[in-house]
C-alpha cells in the first residue's frame, strides 16, 4: 500500500530521473521522428504553401496571397458541405460507437460461438472502398432494395433512399454505422485488457452484473471509448470513400451527400484547383484540430487512466 | 536537438522540389530520334479487355521497332485522371497518353501535351478526315489524335415493345412530341409496370449538346465560351418534367439511381424502361447485360437537322514532358495507322476514327458491332463542335447536379439554367 | 492486490455498493436463446448485402442485376475462372504483391508504433504534449493534398512503381491511429509492473520488451489485423505510385473490371472481390484469438 502510494506522487511529481527519460524517449521515438521530418511534414508544409497560391497541377503555382482563404466565405457549395458534414459527424459518430461498444459488451465472452459472431459482424467492414460497395449499397436501399420490400411487408410504400436527395445522405450514414467492426475489435481488445480480477472482486463484494459493468468495467474502458471517439470523428470528418463510390464521385443527388473531402477533391483533382482544394484542406485541420482539443479538454472529466 | 529548425530545412527541401519540378516542362528542342535503346511509358483507362488487347498491340509495335521498349499502365477511369495529374504535377507523366474531350484542352492549353505537327515526321495523319482530325484540335493546334468514334443513339428494347404490343416507330422522320407520346403510350399498356423512357438528358454532356444543337444552340462556341441559351436548356429540362409527371419517362430518384449504376445495371439494362439514350458503341455491353434485343434508332428531330456529331470516344496525346517525344509520336502513329494493331485492337475504343482502319475492321464483325457500325453509317453527321475548354473539365457533374435539383424539383428549370451557365462561365474565366 | 481492486472500484462516480442482491430473474437457457436469436437477425441483416455479393459473382452476366433476392438459378461458376485470368497474370499474382505490402506495412506498425507508444505513455520528455498533438495533426489534412508534394519527394527518392512508399512509412510510424491507440492500452496497464522492473534493475528498452509489449498483445493483435485490412484494402495511394502492372495489388487489379464507358463484367468483377475478401476474413477470423489473450488470463475463456 505505501510502497504504491509513494510510487503514485512520484509519477505525478517532479521526476528526479526526467534527464534520463529525455534520452531514452527520443531513442523510442527515433523512427517517429524520422518519418515526421524526411516523410510527413514536408508534403503538409507544401501543401500549407500552396494553399496560398494559383495552382492548376500542371503549371507552377503562383502566389496568390489570401485569395483562396477569402473565396471560403462565399462559396455555396463549401457551405453545403459543411453542412453536409457536421450532420454526418454528429449524427454517424455516436451511433456507431454506440452500436460498436453494446455489441462489443455483448460478444466479449460467455457465448457458444464468439469468434463466429464477432467475424460475420465484422464483415461489413472488411468491404471497405471496394468496387463492390456501390453496388451493394444499391441492393439494400435502391428503389428494389432490401429495404423497401421490408417495408413493402408491413404496407409502407418505398422511396429511392440513395437516390433522393432528402435521404441519400442518411442511407450513407447507416452505412457508416454499418461498418462498426473497427472500433467494437477496439473496444474487445480493451475489455480483454481489464483484468478479470477487477470483476470478480467486485462480484465477491456483491454487486449486481449491472453494476459491475458500469462502475467497473465502464470507467476502466474509458481511454478505450475516449480514443474511438477521437479517431472516429476526424475520420468522420474525412469521411471520402464511402460517399465517392455510392455517389459515383459526385456527391449527389443536388449535393446532398456533397462531403468536405469530396468537394476538396473534386475542387482539387476535377477542376484542377489544387490551391483552393489546398486552403480547404487547412481549414478542416483547423475544425478538425478545433474538435480534437475540445475532446482532450473534455476528456479530463470523465477518461480514467490508472496510471 | 533542435526539432524546429530540422523541420523548416526540411520543409523547404521538398517545397523547392515540388516546384522546381513542376516549372519545367518539355525542352522545346527538335524532335528526332534518339540513339540506343529508348523505354516509354504509355497510360489508358479502361477494363480488362482493353489492357490484353492494348498490350498486345504494344508488342507487335515492340516486334516492329526492336530499339523502343514500351510499358503499358492502365487505371480505372477515377484513378487515371487522379494519377495522370499527379504524375504530370511531379513532372513524371508517361509518354504516350490517352486522353478524353473532357480534359484535353485543360491539358493542351496548361502545355502538358506535345504539339503533335511537331512531331509530324513520325505520324502520319492522312489516314483521317478532316472532321474527326478536328475533333483533337485546341485552338487550331493538333494536340491529340482521335481513336474512336461513337454516335448518341436512340435504344430500343424491341422485347418490351413486342411485350406490350406497342409499334416501333419511324426514326427517319419522328419528332420530340412524337418521342413523347410513344413513351407515354409504353407506360399506359404496360400498366405502370414499366416507364416509356429514360430521362432523355442532363446527365451528360452529349445529350444537352444534341437538343442544344437542333435549337440551333451550342454548348461552347469557337472561343471555348459557354454560348448556350438557358432557355434551350431549360426546355430540355422541362421536357422530362413533363413525361415524369405522365410516366412516360421514370422518376428523378430512378434516373439517378439508374446512371450511378452504370450500363450494365442501369435502367435500359434491366428492362426499366423501353427506350433510352446511349452511344451507339456501347450496344454490345448493353445487349450482353440485358439479354434482350436491344436495337439503335436515330433520335428524334434528327430528320433535318445535322444536329448528330460523331463523338472522338479517346484519343492518345503524347505528353510534353516526355523525353524521347520522336518515339512516342511513332507508337501513337503505330496505334492509330497500322493494320497490326488495327487487327488487334478491332473495335473496343470504338469505331475506328481512322478511315483506312475502319474499313479493314468492319470487314469481319461481330453481330453487336456490326449494328453499331450500320447505325453510324445511317447518321449524317454535323460539325464536331468545339471540345470542352480549359477549366470546363467539371461541366458534367455540374451538368447533373442542376439537373438532379431540377428533377427532384427543388430548382424551377429557368433558374437552374440560368445558374449553371453562370457558374460554367465563371470556372472557364477562372482558369483563363 | 484487493488493494487495486478497491481503488478501481472507488474511484469513478457511482461506484459499486456493496451488498446489493444479485438479481437473476432469467434462466441461463432462455437468456442464451434470446442471445442468439437477436445476434443472428442482427447477424442476418449486417449480412445481406455481402451474400447479395457471393450469390451474384454465382450468376450470368446478364442476370445479376435482375434478380434481386438470393436465390440461385443458374449457376455460373465460371466468372472466377475468367475474373482469375483476366490479366495478364493470374489474380493470385496480385494477391501475393498484396501480401508483400501488407507484410512490411504490419512489420513497421507493430515495430515503430508501439516504440513510439512506450515513449509517449511512459516517459516524461520535453514537449511531449506537444510532440503528441503534433502526431495528431498529421493525420488531419486529406491525402489528396498531400499526395501531390509526396509524390514529388518519393520519386526524389527514387521510389515509384516500387512497394516502398507503401511499406516505409509503417516504419517510421506515420500511422498515429495506432501509436494513440497503443498509448491508450499501454495507460491501461498497472504502472505499478514497471515500476517493479525498475526497482529490479530493469533499464526502459527492458521493461518495454518484457513488462510491457507481452501485456499489450490484444492491441499488438489489434494493430496487426487493421493494418491487414486496411492496407489490404487501400486503394488510392497503390494506385498513384504502382505503375506497372505487374506490381499491381490487388484493390488496384480489382478496378481493372470497371469502365463506365465500355462496360464492366460484373461477375468477374464481383467474384474477385469475393476472393479478395476471403484472406481478410480468415485472418480477422483466427487472428482475433490474440485479442483474447493479454492480462485477462483468469476469469475470461
Amino acid at each position: 500500500m505505501s510502497a504504491t502510494a509513494e510510487l503514485r506522487s512520484l509519477r505525478s511529481g517532479r521526476r528526479p530521473a526526467a534527464k534520463q527519460q529525455n534520452k531514452a524517449a527520443f531513442f523510442f521515438l527515433l523512427p517517429w521522428f524520422l518519418g515526421l521530418f524526411v516523410i510527413t511534414l514536408g508534403p503538409m508544409i507544401a501543401s500549407l504553401y500552396l494553399s496560398f497560391t494559383d495552382y492548376n497541377l500542371l503549371q507552377p503555382p503562383e502566389f496568390a496571397g489570401l485569395d483562396n482563404y477569402s473565396r471560403i466565405l462565399d462559396d455555396a457549395r463549401l457551405h453545403q458541405s459543411l453542412q453536409v458534414t457536421f450532420v454526418y459527424v454528429l449524427v454517424s459518430v455516436p451511433l456507431q460507437l454506440a452500436l460498436a461498444l453494446a455489441l462489443a459488451v455483448l460478444l466479449d465472452r460467455g457465448i457458444r460461438g464468439l469468434a463466429v459472431y464477432r467475424s460475420v459482424f465484422y464483415l461489413p467492414s472488411l468491404l471497405g472502398s471496394s468496387v463492390a460497395i456501390a453496388v451493394l449499397w444499391r441492393t439494400v436501399f435502391g428503389t428494389e432494395g432490401l429495404f423497401n420490400e421490408v417495408l413493402g411487408l408491413v404496407g409502407i410504400g418505398g422511396r429511392g433512399w440513395i437516390s433522393e436527395p432528402e435521404t441519400a445522405l442518411s442511407t450513407l450514414i447507416v452505412l457508416n454505422v454499418w461498418t462498426f467492426g473497427a472500433p467494437m475489435v477496439i473496444f474487445l481488445a480493451g475489455l480483454r485488457q481489464i483484468p478479470a480480477s477487477y470483476e470478480e472482486a467486485a462480484a465477491v463484494d456483491g454487486a449486481g452484473r449491472w453494476r459491475r459493468f458500469w462502475s467497473v468495467t465502464m470507467p476502466l474502458l474509458t481511454p478505450i471509448i475516449f480514443f474511438n471517439l477521437v479517431l472516429q470523428i476526424i475520420h468522420a470528418f474525412q469521411a471520402f470513400t464511402q460517399a465517392f463510390v455510392v455517389s459515383g464521385g459526385k456527391g449527389g443527388p443536388a449535393d446532398s451527400t456533397l462531403f468536405y473531402s469530396l468537394y476538396l477533391y473534386q475542387r482539387g483533382f476535377g477542376n484542377f484547383d489544387m490551391g483552393y482544394a489546398s486552403a480547404l484542406a487547412w481549414l478542416l485541420l483547423l475544425l478538425v484540430g478545433t474538435f480534437t482539443a475540445i475532446n482532450f479538454w473534455a476528456a479530463k472529466y470523465w477518461v480514467f487512466y490508472d496510471d | 536537438m533542435s526539432g524546429s529548425a530540422k523541420a523548416r530545412l526540411l520543409g523547404a527541401v521538398a517545397l523547392s522540389g515540388a516546384l522546381v519540378l513542376t516549372a519545367c516542362g518539355s525542352s522545346g528542342g527538335a524532335v528526332e530520334r534518339s540513339d540506343g535503346q529508348v523505354t516509354l511509358r504509355v497510360t489508358w483507362w479502361g477494363e480488362e479487355t482493353r489492357a490484353g488487347l492494348t498490350q498486345e498491340a504494344i508488342a507487335a509495335f515492340e516486334k516492329e521497332y526492336p530499339d523502343i521498349t514500351v510499358k503499358g499502365e492502365f487505371k480505372d477511369w477515377d484513378g487515371y485522371w487522379d494519377a495522370l495529374a499527379t504524375t504530370t504535377a511531379a513532372n513524371d507523366s508517361p509518354d504516350v497518353v490517352q486522353m478524353d474531350e473532357l480534359y484535353l484542352a485543360s491539358y493542351a492549353e496548361r502545355g502538358s501535351l506535345l504539339d503533335l505537327g511537331e512531331a509530324g515526321e513520325f505520324l502520319d495523319t492522312s489516314q483521317f478526315d478532316e472532321e474527326s482530325l478536328k475533333t483533337g484540335e485546341v485552338d487550331g493546334t493538333q494536340y491529340a489524335m482521335p481513336i474512336g468514334v461513337g454516335v448518341l443513339a436512340n435504344i430500343v428494347n424491341v422485347d418490351l415493345f413486342e411485350k406490350y404490343g406497342v409499334e416501333l416507330p419511324d426514326d427517319a422522320t419522328w419528332t420530340w412530341d412524337d418521342y413523347a407520346d410513344l413513351a407515354d403510350e409504353l407506360a399506359e399498356k404496360s400498366e405502370g409496370k414499366l416507364n416509356g423512357s429514360s430521362i432523355t438528358g442532363g446527365m451528360d454532356t452529349g445529350s444537352v449538346r444534341y437538343w442544344a444543337r437542333l435549337h440551333d444552340d451550342e454548348l461552347f462556341d469557337k472561343n471555348g465560351d459557354v454560348t448556350l441559351d438557358p432557355q434551350t436548356l431549360a426546355s430540355m429540362w422541362q421536357y422530362n418534367l413533363d413525361l415524369m409527371g405522365s410516366g412516360g419517362v421514370e422518376s428523378a430518384a430512378q434516373a439517378v439511381e439508374s446512371y450511378n449504376a452504370g450500363l450494365e445495371a442501369g435502367s435500359l439494362a434491366t428492362g426499366k424502361v423501353a427506350m433510352g439514350f446511349s452511344y451507339n458503341t456501347q450496344i454490345t455491353a448493353l445487349r450482353e447485360a440485358s439479354g434482350a434485343d436491344l436495337r439503335l434508332l436515330r433520335l428524334p428531330g434528327s430528320g433535318g437537322a445535322d444536329a448528330a456529331y460523331f463523338k472522338p470516344s479517346m484519343y492518345w496525346a503524347v505528353s510534353s514532358q516526355s523525353d524521347h517525344p520522336a518515339e512516342a509520336a511513332l507508337l501513337t502513329d503505330f496505334l492509330v495507322n497500322h493494320k497490326a494493331a488495327g487487327d488487334i485492337l478491332g473495335t473496343e475504343r470504338g469505331i475506328p476514327a481512322n478511315g483506312e482502319v475502319r474499313k479493314a475492321v468492319t470487314a469481319d464483325l461481330t453481330e453487336n458491332d456490326k449494328i453499331a457500325v450500320e447505325y453510324m453509317e445511317s447518321v449524317t453527321p454535323g460539325p464536331s463542335p468545339v471540345v470542352t475548354p480549359k477549366g470546363g473539365s467539371g461541366v458534367e457533374p455540374m451538368l447533373q447536379r442542376y439537373t438532379q435539383e431540377v428533377y427532384a424539383e427543388q430548382t424551377p428549370p429557368e433558374k437552374a439554367a440560368q445558374a449553371f451557365v453562370d457558374e460554367l462561365q465563371s470556372e472557364i474565366d477562372s482558369a483563363k | 492486490m484487493t488493494d487495486t481492486l478497491a481503488k478501481a472500484a472507488a474511484t469513478p462516480p457511482g461506484a459499486a455498493r456493496p451488498g446489493g442482491p444479485p438479481r437473476r430473474r432469467l434462466r441461463p437457457v432462455v437468456r442464451s436463446v434470446v442471445k442468439h436469436t437477436v445476434l443472428i437477425l442482427c447477424a442476418l441483416v449486417m449480412l445481406y448485402p455481402v451474400l447479395w455479393m457471393v450469390v451474384s459473382s454465382l450468376r450470368p452476366n446478364d442476370e445479376i442485376f435482375q434478380a434481386p433476392d438470393l436465390f440461385l438459378t443458374n449457376l455460373e461458376a465460371g466468372n472466377y475462372g475468367k475474373g482469375w485470368n483476366a490479366f495478364s497474370k493470374p489474380f493470385s499474382h496480385f494477391m501475393i504483391n498484396s501480401g508483400i505490402v501488407v507484410l512490411g506495412a504490419i512489420v513497421g506498425n507493430l515495430v515503430a508504433c508501439s516504440m513510439a507508444a512506450y515513449a509517449f505513455a511512459r516517459l516524461e520528455f520535453k514537449g511531449r504534449r506537444w510532440w503528441f498533438a503534433i502526431m495528431l495533426v498529421t493525420i488531419m489534412l486529406p491525402i489528396h493534398v498531400i499526395i501531390v508534394p509526396q509524390y514529388v519527394l518519393f520519386s526524389e527518392f527514387g521510389w515509384i512503381n516500387t512497394y516502398l512508399p507503401l511499406i516505409v512509412p509503417k516504419f517510421l510510424a506515420t500511422d498515429a491511429f495506432f501509436v494513440f491507440l497503443m498509448v491508450q492500452f499501454i495507460r491501461g496497464i498497472p504502472t505499478e509492473l514497471d515500476e517493479a522492473a525498475r526497482i529490479d534493475g530493469a533499464g526502459h528498452p527492458r521493461i518495454f520488451l518484457q513488462v510491457i509489449l507481452p501485456l499489450m498483445v490484444p492491441a499488438l493483435a489489434t494493430t496487426a489485423i487493421f493494418t491487414f485490412i486496411w492496407v489490404w484494402n487501400d486503394f488510392f495511394s497503390q494506385l498513384i505510385y504502382l505503375t506497372d502492372p505487374e506490381m499491381y495489388t490487388v484493390p488496384v487489379a480489382l478496378r481493372g473490371f470497371v469502365d463506365a464507358q465500355s462496360g464492366t463484367n460484373w461477375g468477374a468483377a464481383l467474384a474477385m472481390s469475393v476472393v479478395s475478401l476471403l484472406p481478410v476474413f480468415l485472418v480477422f477470423l483466427f487472428g482475433q484469438r490474440f485479442l483474447l489473450r493479454g492480462i485477462a488470463t483468469t476469469g475470461g475463456k
